[in-house]
Parts: C-alpha cells; structure tokens; sequence
C-alpha cells in the first residue's frame, strides 16, 4: 500500500500535472494536423527528456499519445482528413453528421467514445496486465489469420448496391497493397524499379489524398456561390451540438464491446489500432438496431471506431509491461524514454521496484481525464477555426495535405502520392464506386496475406502438414468462439426472418 | 589583376572556412523514421556534438527503400562536411550485394565515424532443450528444415551470418521473417519460432525470458561474455552491427580530423554513455580510417558469404 501511495504521489504532483496538461494540449493540436504525428513530436523531444524529472517527462509523452488520437478524429469528423490513420473509420458516420450541421455533437461523442476506451484498457492494464499478456503471446500467425479473416467477413457487408462496383474497388485495394517487398521472400512486386515503392504506399498519404482530396476536388465542382459560404455549418439548436443522456446511454454497449475488443487486439503485437477501428465499426453496424443509419451519421459509427482506437493505445503498454515487448511506435518510444531515465519495465520490474509502475498507472488516468477535459476547448477551438469561407478552406487542406505528407519523413513523392490517391478517389466517387471497399483492401488485406503465408511457411517445418494449427490452443479455442458466434447469427436470422443488412452506402 | 581580384573573390569564401569548420548548421539526414532506435541516436548525437561545436545539427528523417534513399541522398550531396547522415550497417556491407542501391559503399560515401556497435545475441527460451550453440546446430542437422528461427531485420546482417552458419554446418533450418524486433520476442515468447537473433535478446535474457547462445557481431557479448562469437567459433561471418556518421564521397581532411575529434567526446559524455548503457549499446568510437577499414572488411566478407549462401 504504501509502495502504491509512493508511485501515485510521483505521477500525481503539480509538475506532472502541469506536463500532463502540456502534453494533452500538444498532442490534440499535433494529432489534427495530418502529417503531424505524435510519435514525431515524442522522437523531437526524447534527446531533452534526460533533463527533464522522468515524472515531467513520462506523463507529458502519455498525455501526448492520448491526445493526439482524439485530435485526430476532430479533422477527420470535420474535414475528412484523418490527422492518424487510425481515425479513418471515424470518417465514415463523423463526416455525414458535420455536413448535416451536427459535427459538435459528433465530435462529442468521438471525445466520450476515446476517454471511454482508454479508462477501459487502461484498467485492464492496471489489474490484468500479465494475464491479458500471456493469452496475447499465444496468439501467432495461425491465430491473426482467422481474426483478419473475421474482421474482413464482417467488414465485407459494408459493401454498397451494385456488388460488382465493390469488389471492384475491394480488389483496386488489394492491388495497390500488394506493392512494395513480398512480405515472405522480400523481393519486389510492382515496384517497376522504383525505390520509392519498395517500402509500398504510405498509409497516411494514401488516406489523406484517398479521403481529403478526393473532397476537395468533389466540392470544387459546386457553384461559387455555395463556395463562399461557411465551409461549416454547426446547426444553432442545442440538441445537435450536444450528446444527450439517452444518445450516450445508447452507446455504452457499443463503446463496452469496442474497448474490449481493442485492448485485445492492442495486447496482441501486430495488428494495430486503425484494424481495431474499423473492425469495431464492422461489428458496432452488424449487431445495430439501426444498421441503416450507419455511413449517414450514425452515433454508434463514431462511438465504435473512437472507443476501439483508444483502447488499442493504451493496451500496446500491455505486453510492454509484462514482457517488455512494445506494441506499437509509441510504446516504443515510451520504452526509450523509461530507459534514459533507468526505470525498467517488462517481467522483473514488479519484484524489483514497483513504485514507477504505480507512478505510470496514477499518469494513465490522470491523462484520460485531462483528456476529456481539454477536449472540449479544442470543440470550440475548431469551431472558430473552421468558420472560413469554404474556398479558403479547401485551398488549406491542399496546403496542409501537401505539407502534412511532406513532414512525415521528407519525400516529395508522397505529395505526389497525395494527389494520385486523391485523382483515384474522385474519379472513384463521380463514377460511383464505393469509397470503403478499397480502404479494407489496401489495409486488412496485406496483413492477412502475410500472416497466411507465414502459416504456410510454418507447415513446411512441420512436415508440410497445415492441420499443426490445430496443435495450438489459442487457435481452437478462436475457431470455437467464431463458429458460435456463426451459429448465433444465423439462428437469430432464421428466427427473426430479419432480412441481411442494408446495402451500405456512404 | 580584375580577374585576379575576381578570383581571389570567388576564392574567398573557401579559404576562409578552410580552418574553421563548422561556421554554419550542419544537415544529419536520418535514414529511418522518427522513434526508432537509429533515430535516437541521430538525434542524441545532433544534440551533444552541436553543442560541442557550437553550430546547430538539423535532424533529417528521410526514410524508404530500405534506408537506401536516404544513404543515397548523403552521398549525393555536396562533399563541404555540411550534409552527413546517420548509417548502420544493413545498407552499407549487407544489403547493397542483393540490391540495387542508389550509390556504391566504398566509392561514393566517406566514412566519418562509428560511435556505436549494437550486440545481436542469438537467443533460444530459457527453458528451451538447447543448452548450447552446438545442441541447436545437431538439432537443425537432424532434423532438416523443422528448426524455425528468425531475426529482427530480414536479409540483415545476422541473417547472413546465422545462415552462413548453418550452410557451413551442412545444417538447414527454416527462417521465418517477421516485422522487428519486438514481433519476433514475442513469436519466440510465444513459441512459434525456435531461436532469435536479435538485439532485444539481451535484455530479454536480464528479464529471466531468454538465454544466449552466441554472439553474432565481433565483440564479446555485454550479458553473457561467456558464449562464443561466431567467427571465433569458425563460422564464416560476424559482421560489425554499427551506428555510425557518414558523407558524401571526397569530404575535406579538415572536416574529418574536427568529426574525429568530436564524436570521441560525444561518446564520453554522460548524456551518451546512459543512453548506450539502458540501451545494451556498445559504445565503440572509431574514427574516420579504423571505421572505414571496418566497412571495406565487412563489405568483402559479407560479399562472399552471400554468394555461398545463395541469398538474393
């Protein structure tokens, strides 16, 4: 108890109070700007940090990742523009509700839904970190295959009207994953010599020429008139800028299984926060009362997604704590941190010296809270921010999109990448092709294929039999849990002759 | 004496630096992205020699094609000392004899100075049944093609050097390759691979997970100095694991002595040696001639082992 109360009086004082505040700010205002990441802005600072107390410096990184995740999702809500890749899917039902003038209310709900997620796996960190560590570590290759091919089942019934048109695109995305190294043999696929595609498309200038862009290009078709107006319209009744009780009461079970989900799949090194997000989004539609609503404005698309991004940050400290295994960039770079300043972190740090770990735990829920707090400010921040004329606004995306891209590590063929990608999703939306198909493609489908393939890899050492899955406990017990959950679905069809879902269309 | 007064001008500017260098910020181009472990050291470095210099050292992260663009835009650059970049030593005596890299490591780059040299330990469980480097050779002997391992990097360094050992053993074991160091911890924690080598181990072996076998770079190992190192063990290859600072090809005298200079102090300062030690670094200053006798080593043995071994 007492090595309890010393680890929160560390992380608790004035000063990492201060720098929580600091970071939290920092990181909404860096996770809004797309190009602008916090894991950047965490690298600048790292070098300083051994000046700093490891209690100014540590709190001020959390603050720092927590609150670029929710930044991110205000642009994406209201621009389009993912500020982190992780927030794309929150594109999907943020963006319709910001163009009926209900942007506030979505941005409420994705600041709820992101302090939601995080206090879930943040807890789950704090009592079963070594537990939710060694059920993650019996997850293998076999093991993300079928979580990927789930996650792909699902999200495949966001597919729109005419099925050709979808597949089509799913494929285009497909396609252009596949560029870059063989994720087995390392030789090169549809490089055309290029070095620059040898590491493949960068996600984060994909998304934002695929999504922003794209928009920009769209809305450049409208009527000068209609481009003089706000670019943003916040409708002036109250109950559109707000998240009322019975709205949030209705996404608590959303946002539950979405934070369980995400701090699964953040316990597990390898899968990711932008996968979390739009599985989360898949299932939140799959088990709606109101699936219809969903790429229109739905409040349970944004809940989801937002809840599940969160949660898979915080949980990528999970196998960090236990085993010193960091899950993502930025518990990377919180591990470097904790080692310039000596604290040790994986197996032994709990016998050896527990007291940073309470110090770390007390930072988490402080950070959340600041959040939340914070959070509001930057509503009405954007607010004013965006209340330019709209051709001002679209002239600034282009400037930010081309800079954001730049910044992210220097190369001008991701500016040029930037407009490819937002040519491609232009031509995409006038013709009338799905938007969402090629997105899956390009992100769920490289990871499927090289977890496939290393399963394939691994039957070879065992005497090319593939059944040796079955030998791994984790892949039956996962197998078990899907085909119930099969049996399930089709029973409640049967019984409520519900027809399959809406076609879905955004 | 117009023209020579013109000359002399358009001399001015180049004798005048000749005995002060740096007289204005210096550009270290990053190959690898922000946060990583090449990253940090960048920037670290920036830190301690601008200050030691009293200039400013602007971090560029320009990253792709395997490090090779940014390698490649070092060596591209104007030779005056005033664009170097970071280099390690995939890019330069490993990689460059599989691929087609933008510049060639001993014509177009100088070699300004190493500063670290990591430590890969080739790690098994610590509850696995090979005690010894010998038990896990017998086993991949045995048993041809079922013994899975991996390392952080594929088609680094140690890959080639743990191959190479295995093809002189007439042993076959199958790699699995995984994206860094943290995924393959956590496949051989989790049992889907056999033996790892990788630098993470070391500290994994502190953490009561892991235990080292081998050594694969050609310093004892900071954990275990007990275990062998493989060219002691007479295998073909352990090559160097660097950080190091290099530059276009054709750098000044000038510039070189004044990076000799300052790198050995970096590497003794406080700042440095913590970083190095929570990092399991070993810190190996060499300057400009012994970092360049170690390149052109490694290069020719790297060369020979990948041909043996066949590894595109």
């Amino acid at each position: 108890m007492d090595l309890i109360l010393e680890g929160l009086s560390l992380s608790l004082s004035w000063e990492s109070f201060l720098a929580i505040v600091l970071g939290v700010a920092a990181g909404q205002v860096l996770g809004a700007i797309p190009g602008l990441t916090a894991s950047m802005a965490v690298a600048l600072l790292i070098p300083y940090s051994f000046y700093f107390s490891p209690w100014v410096g540590i709190p001020m990184l959390m603050g720092m990742f927590k609150g670029s995740l929710f930044g991110s999702s205000t642009t994406a809500i209201l621009i389009r523009t993912p500020g982190t890749p992780a927030a794309s899917a929150t594109v999907l039902d943020g963006y319709p509700l910001a163009q009926q003038g209900k942007g506030a209310k979505a941005i409420k709900m994705a600041l709820y839904a992101s302090v939601f997620g995080d206090t879930f796996s943040d807890i789950c960190l704090i009592f079963f970190a070594s537990l939710l560590a060694m059920v993650a570590l019996m997850f293998g290759p076999a093991e993300y295959t079928i979580l990927i091919a789930v996650a792909l089942a699902s999200l495949g019934m966001l597919s729109s009207k005419p099925a050709w048109k979808g597949l089509l695109a799913m494929l285009l995305g497909v396609t252009i994953g596949t560029i870059g190294l063989d994720p087995i043999t390392a030789t090169e696929r549809l490089t055309f010599g290029n070095p620059e595609l040898e590491e493949g498309i960068g996600l984060i200038p994909m998304l934002i020429g695929f999504l922003a862009v794209s928009e920009v290009f769209r809305q450049m078709e409208s009527s000068l008139a209609d481009l003089s107006g706000r670019a943003i319209q916040f409708s002036k009744k109250r109950a559109d800028n707000r998240v009322s009780w019975a709205e949030f009461k209705s996404c608590i079970p959303v946002m539950f299984r979405a934070s369980a989900l995400g701090t699964a799949i953040g316990a597990m090194p390898g899968l990711g926060s932008t996968v979390a997000a739009f599985l989360a989004y898949g299932e939140a539609r799959r088990t709606s009362k109101q699936p219809e609503l969903f790429g229109k404005g739905s409040l349970e698309g944004i809940a989801a997604p937002e809840a599940a991004n969160n949660a898979v940050s915080g949980a990528n400290l999970i196998p960090l704590l236990a085993f010193g295994i960091p899950g993502d960039i930025a518990a990377a770079l919180i591990l470097s941190a904790f080692m310039i300043q000596g604290i040790n972190v994986g197996p032994l740090a709990f016998s050896e010296n527990p007291v940073p770990l309470y110090a770390i735990y007390g930072a988490l829920i402080m950070a959340n809270l600041v959040n939340l707090v914070l959070g509001f400010g930057l509503i009405h921040v954007s607010r004013f921010a965006f209340a330019i004329p709209r051709r001002l606004l679209l002239a600034s995306v282009l400037v930010i999109a081309s800079a954001g891209s730049y910044a992210l590590r220097g190369s001008l063929f991701d500016v040029q990448m930037v407009f490819v990608f937002g040519i491609l999703g232009f031509v995409m939306i006038r013709f009338g092709f799905p938007t969402v198909p090629l997105l899956i493609g390009f992100i769920l489908m490289p990871l499927l294929e090289e977890n496939l393939r290393t399963v394939l890899l691994l039957a070879s050492t065992y005497d090319n039999n593939l059944l040796f899955v079955f030998s791994r406990p984790a892949f039956n017990v996962l197998l078990f849990i899907v085909a119930v959950i099969l049996v399930l679905v089709g029973w409640r069809r049967l019984k409520l002759r519900r027809l399959p879902l809406p076609p879905f269309d955004s | 004496m117009f023209k020579f007064l013109a000359l002399a001008f358009l001399l001015m500017p180049f004798t005048a630096s000749a005995g002060s260098y740096p007289e204005r910020p210096i550009t270290l181009i990053c190959p690898y992205s922000a946060g990583g472990g090449g990253d940090t050291a960048t920037r670290m470095i920036a830190k301690l020699a601008g200050d030691m210099m009293g200039v400013k050292i602007n971090v560029e992260n320009k990253t792709g094609g395997g490090a090779t663009i940014g390698i490649g835009a070092v060596s591209k650059a104007k030779p005056d000392g005033y664009t170097l970049g970071f280099v390690s030593t995939s890019p330069i005596t490993i990689r460059t004899h599989m691929m087609k890299a933008p510049y060639d490591p001993l014509k177009d780059l100088s070699y300004v100075g190493q500063f670290v040299a990591s430590s890969q330990p080739l790690v098994v469980l610590k509850d696995s049944p090979y005690k010894t480097l010998a038990d896990l050779i017998a086993y991949a002997k045995a048993n041809p093609g079922k013994l899975r391992w991996s390392t952080s990097v594929q088609r680094g360094g140690p890959h080639v050097a743990v191959e190479a050992m295995f093809k002189q053993e007439g042993a076959e074991a199958t790699f699995i390759p995984f994206k860094g160091g943290s995924k393959v911890l956590a496949a051989l924690l989790g049992g889907t691979i056999d033996a790892a080598m990788m630098s993470e181990g070391n500290k994994a072996t502190l953490d009561g997970l892991t235990r080292i076998l081998a050594e694969g770079t050609p310093n004892k190992n900071p954990v275990d100095p007990s275990v062998p190192i493989l060219t002691d063990a007479g295998y073909p290859i352990a090559p160097a694991i660097f950080f190091g600072l290099a530059g276009p090809a054709g750098l000044p005298a000038d510039v070189l002595a004044k990076w000799d200079e300052v790198l050995a102090k970096v590497v003794e300062t406080d700042e440095f040696k913590a970083l190095a030690d929570k990092r399991k670094w070993t810190l190996a200053f060499a300057g400009h001639a012994a970092f360049t006798k170690t390149v052109e080593t490694d290069y020719a043995a790297a060369k020979k082992a990948i041909a043996e071994i066949g590894m595109k």
